[in-house]
């Protein structure tokens, strides 16, 4: 996190910039299953983060995976070699993917190999952040509704070399044929920056159209 | 003014011309002498005449002669008055030509102060053409370097981006035929899961099927134990009673026998102790059958114990049975990775050229990943040197800018110099104009100067001033003329040159727009590729995919599965519990009946242990006199028998041998035969559908029908092949 001020620019350290982006994950799933209405809306309570009034689920199971999976995101960060994050929202009955928000990490190396810090206001930051969560937010006017009962799962893209821990298992990267996709903002601390992109399964009546 | 000399007067020779003298001299006021001296020069001449005749002449000659002379004299006169008005106009004439002659002096210097300046103006702009030919001489110097250097980069970069599309293409190629290959392994796969799912659904049903029946029969067994158990305790209470019965029966026939001993000895012999005899003998023939009924019961009971014994039993085998159900699908689920692993492992060792074997693949697969790297890597210097080349296409459009500015500005003062170049010729045509004019004037100077010679040598001074002034004008003007000549052709060459300039600019222009093309290709190609990787895709080589394991779905399911287990545990712990306390209680009652049942099961124990060694020994027998019968027919009839029985696919047992003749030249040399109630027919193999195997086959087995005359022959072949050749 932001440790000094100096004039306008906050400094920036490898462990604070994969804090935001760990906590910003955390976040976004939150949004995306309470807008995707993958579980039910009096499941979550509202928050204020980013600015913005934010929802998090209170389902104990939900928000141990959640954390669990977001301190492990957070050491591959700090380690660099994490380069995907896919939220996939699947058809419980059915076990098609329905729809996939991507997160696409680039990391800069040079501040992972040498421990340098960089300079990036927090304000401008959140401000990047603030317009991701309006545009998730915003999704459900162009994304198809999920009609049926759905699931969801984590898939994390990292190095080869990458020691997998005992509670992870390398999986398939569960792909949608022909989807269709959009591009949403994108967010960079000076250290890793975070493209947002949702692809999703053509709805038939788009398609009959 | 150009002034008319008026023709000279011809002088008067005759003085019959003229008129009345007196009225020529009264006329005039002037003074006229008469004298007999000698007169002026012009009179001179006259009075010479005069003087010849004046001898002749009289007073009237003298008076004539005085006419003539006062004649002459106003003529004269007349003539200096002419001539003095001549010179008055002439001076005015000269006046003027001095006044015109200073303003053309003045427009003369003013000219030539212009001309100073067009030839400064002009000094100026020769060296600023100088200099901008010279810079842009330069510049197109540079940018010919440049071109000609980024001609040779584009050239390389050419080469290198075909070299990189072909080998791009060769790896689309490669990776075309793997994902083709791929597709077709993750159909197969697919199809062999489905298969083997399906098999599995089926071996899980029939799993189920048996646990059902095995559960069905536990609880038909825990039914029967309950009911033996139920029938056990009554058993039980009605061998208790009888028991009781049998004692106070025993103890009755005591005291009737102590009565009948007494009686007996007291001889008494009387219808009622035969009676009471009869009525205890029937006593006694309904405990011997109530002893026998408990005898029954006892046997119930001991079969009710063996019924706890097999459920017993059967539970274990149950459990076994469950375990190795367990046991079973996790050995089908390893060995459907092993069939999957292998099948995969051979087509690919079927498909992959170059491969043959799996150590083959890996490095095939290392080279491939490395050549796909190459690939990418290649594509993206490909990139990186487009991105170079889009940099200087930016520079060159920027250069060909600047240079068609340049162009513009040069055409602007190529124009500009152009419209000087003709103001100066125009204004060299005013002034040679104007010094043809004074030429003309000066000439006409000359020759009033050369008739009057007043004030001529002045003014032929000045006007021959004037003349090498205009001459040396002259010389200047052809100067300026030669000059402008000069800027001509060079401003012709200029021309060429920006022509020539303007021409690489369009195909500087025309490769601008083809680059810009490959830019657009490029950043389609870019476009695709993000889309992909927004799609999902990843290089295996340097990503791999992971996924939490405890993910939500799967721990709501294993925690009911995991409740439902516990419950069954639960359940079947009570029924356990419940089924050793009924042991135990039976076991209290009946120790007696254990007792008889527990040596009768050592006895069968003990048989059976017999029963197994004979039945081994029987076996080691028969093992040892069937490898003594199968090495004599081996011996006998030259042939290696090896019999074992299979299953057709529609369910029928079958038993199959194999011929391995011992003069066989390799171990492919077999023949196989199927048995099935009382009929062999011949099996075909690679060696039976050899050329000369067939025939025989055909002739000995098909048409003579006859399988020991096919042996025979092959083996008299086969030993002709080993001894004689």
């Amino acid at each position: 996190m932001a440790s000094k001020t100096a004039a306008a620019k906050d400094i920036i350290t490898l462990h604070g910039s994969a804090a935001i982006v760990s906590e910003f994950f955390c976040y976004a799933a939150n949004s995306i299953l309470y807008n995707r209405a993958v579980y039910p809306e009096e499941s979550f309570v509202k928050v204020k983060k980013y600015g913005l009034p934010m929802l998090l689920i209170e389902d104990e199971s939900v928000k141990s995976f959640l954390s669990n999976l977001t301190s492990q995101l957070s050491e591959w960060l700090e380690a660099g070699k994490l380069q995907r994050v896919v939220l996939v929202i699947m058809s419980k009955a059915t076990g098609e993917v329905l729809e996939r928000w991507n997160f696409r990490i680039e990391t800069d190396n040079e501040v992972v190999e040498k421990g340098v810090s960089m300079e990036k206001s927090d304000k401008e930051i959140m401000r990047e952040i603030q317009a991701i969560m309006r545009q998730v937010a915003s999704s459900i006017t162009y994304l198809p509704c999920l009609d049926e009962t759905c699931v969801f799962d984590v898939l994390a893209y990292t190095d080869t070399d990458v020691a997998v821990p005992f509670t992870w298992i390398e999986s398939d990267p569960k792909l949608i044929a022909n989807p269709q996709m959009v591009k949403l903002h994108a967010f960079d601390t000076k250290i890793h920056k975070v493209d947002t992109l949702v692809s999703y399964k053509n709805d038939e009546w788009d398609e009959e159209e | 003014m150009i002034l008319r000399t008026p023709p000279q007067k011809k002088l008067r020779s005759d003085p019959g011309d003229s008129p009345a003298p007196t009225g020529s001299a009264s006329s005039g006021n002037h003074l006229i002498i008469y004298e007999d001296s000698p007169l002026p020069a012009s009179a001179s001449l006259q009075t010479s005449h005069d003087n010849s005749d004046q001898h002749l002449c009289t007073y009237q000659c003298r008076q004539m002669v005085k006419a003539d002379v006062l004649d002459a004299l106003s003529k004269a006169e007349k003539q200096v008055h002419e001539y003095q008005t001549k010179l008055q106009t002439l001076n005015e004439n000269f006046s003027e030509a001095d006044v015109e002659r200073k303003r053309l002096r003045d427009k003369f210097l003013y000219s030539e102060q212009e001309l100073a300046a067009a030839k400064g103006r002009e000094k100026m702009l020769q060296e600023q053409l100088l200099m901008e030919i010279n810079t842009s001489q330069e510049r197109y110097t540079k940018e010919l370097q440049s071109f000609h250097e980024l001609e040779v980069k584009l050239q390389s970069e050419m080469n290198l981006r075909k070299k990189a599309e072909s080998s791009a293409a060769t790896a689309e190629e490669k990776a075309k035929l793997l994902e083709d290959k791929l597709s077709q392994l993750s159909g197969s796969v697919d199809r062999e899961k489905k298969r083997l799912n399906n098999d599995i659904a089926q071996l899980g049903k029939e799993a189920k099927l048996s646990v059902s029946r095995i559960g069905a029969d536990l609880e038909r067994m825990q039914c029967r134990a309950k009911n033996a158990e139920t029938e056990s305790d009554l058993l039980r209470s009605q061998l208790e009673d009888l028991k009781m019965k049998f004692d106070e029966c025993l103890q009755e026939k005591t005291e009737l026998d102590k009565k009948l001993s007494s009686f007996t000895s007291q001889a008494a012999s009387s219808s009622d102790n035969s009676v009471l005899v009869k009525h205890l003998q029937e006593e006694l023939k309904h405990y011997e059958v109530e002893v026998q009924e408990a005898r029954k019961l006892k046997s119930r009971h001991l079969d009710a114990g063996l019924l706890n014994e097999k459920l017993f039993e059967e539970k274990s085998r149950r459990e076994r049975a469950e375990s190795e159900l367990s046991k079973l699908h996790e050995l089908q689920l390893s060995m459907e990775k092993l069939e999957n692993e292998l099948s995969s492992w051979k087509s690919l060792l079927n498909d992959v050229p170059g491969v043959s074997c799996p150590d083959d693949i890996v490095t095939k697969f290392s080279a491939l990943q490395n050549e796909v790297l190459g690939s990418t890597v290649k594509i993206g210097e490909a990139s990186t040197h487009c991105k170079q080349l889009e940099v200087a296409l930016d520079a060159t459009q920027l250069g060909k800018q600047n240079a068609e500015t340049e162009a513009a500005l040069a055409k602007e003062k190529f124009e500009a110099l152009k419209t000087d170049v003709k103001r100066i010729e125009v204004m060299l045509s005013l002034v040679t104009g104007e010094k043809e004019q004074l030429k003309a004037v000066v000439n006409e100077l000359r020759k009033s100067n050369s008739e009057g010679a007043v004030s001529g040598a002045a003014d032929g001074s000045l006007i021959q001033g004037y003349e090498s002034s205009l001459a040396k004008k002259e010389s200047y003007i052809k100067d300026l003329e030669k000059d402008l000549s000069q800027l001509k052709d060079v401003n012709n060459r200029q021309r060429y040159e920006i022509e020539l300039l303007n021409e690489k600019l369009v195909n500087e222009a025309r490769k601008i727009k083809s680059l810009e093309r490959e830019s657009d290709r490029l950043r389609s190609e870019i476009s695709l590729l993000e889309s992909k990787l927004g799609h999902g895709d990843f290089s295996a080589a340097n990503t791999r995919v992971l996924r939490m394991v405890n993910t939500l779905g799967v721990e709501n399911e294993a925690k009911q599965t995991i409740e439902a287990l516990q419950a069954e545990l639960q359940k079947t712990k009570e029924r356990l519990q419940a089924v050793e306390e009924l042991k135990s209680q039976s076991g209290d009652a009946g120790k007696l009946v254990d007792s008889h049942i527990t040596g009768k099961i050592a006895q069968l124990k003990e048989q059976i242990a017999t029963l197994e060694k004979r039945e081994e020994r029987y076996k080691t027998v028969f093992a040892d006199r069937i490898s003594v019968f199968r090495r004599a027919c081996c011996e006998l009839f030259g042939y290696k028998i090896v019999m074992d029985e299979h299953q057709r696919p529609n369910g029928i047992p079958v038993t199959r041998f194999t011929l391995q003749s011992i003069y066989a030249q390799n171990d492919d040399e077999k023949l196989e035969f199927e048995y099935e109630s009382g009929n062999t027919s011949i099996l075909d193999n690679g060696y039976a559908s050899q050329g000369e195997i067939a025939k025989q086959i055909e002739i000995f087995i098909r048409k003579f029908n006859s399988i020991p005359a096919f042996t025979a022959n092959l083996t008299m072949e086969s030993f002709n092949r080993r001894t004689l050749y």
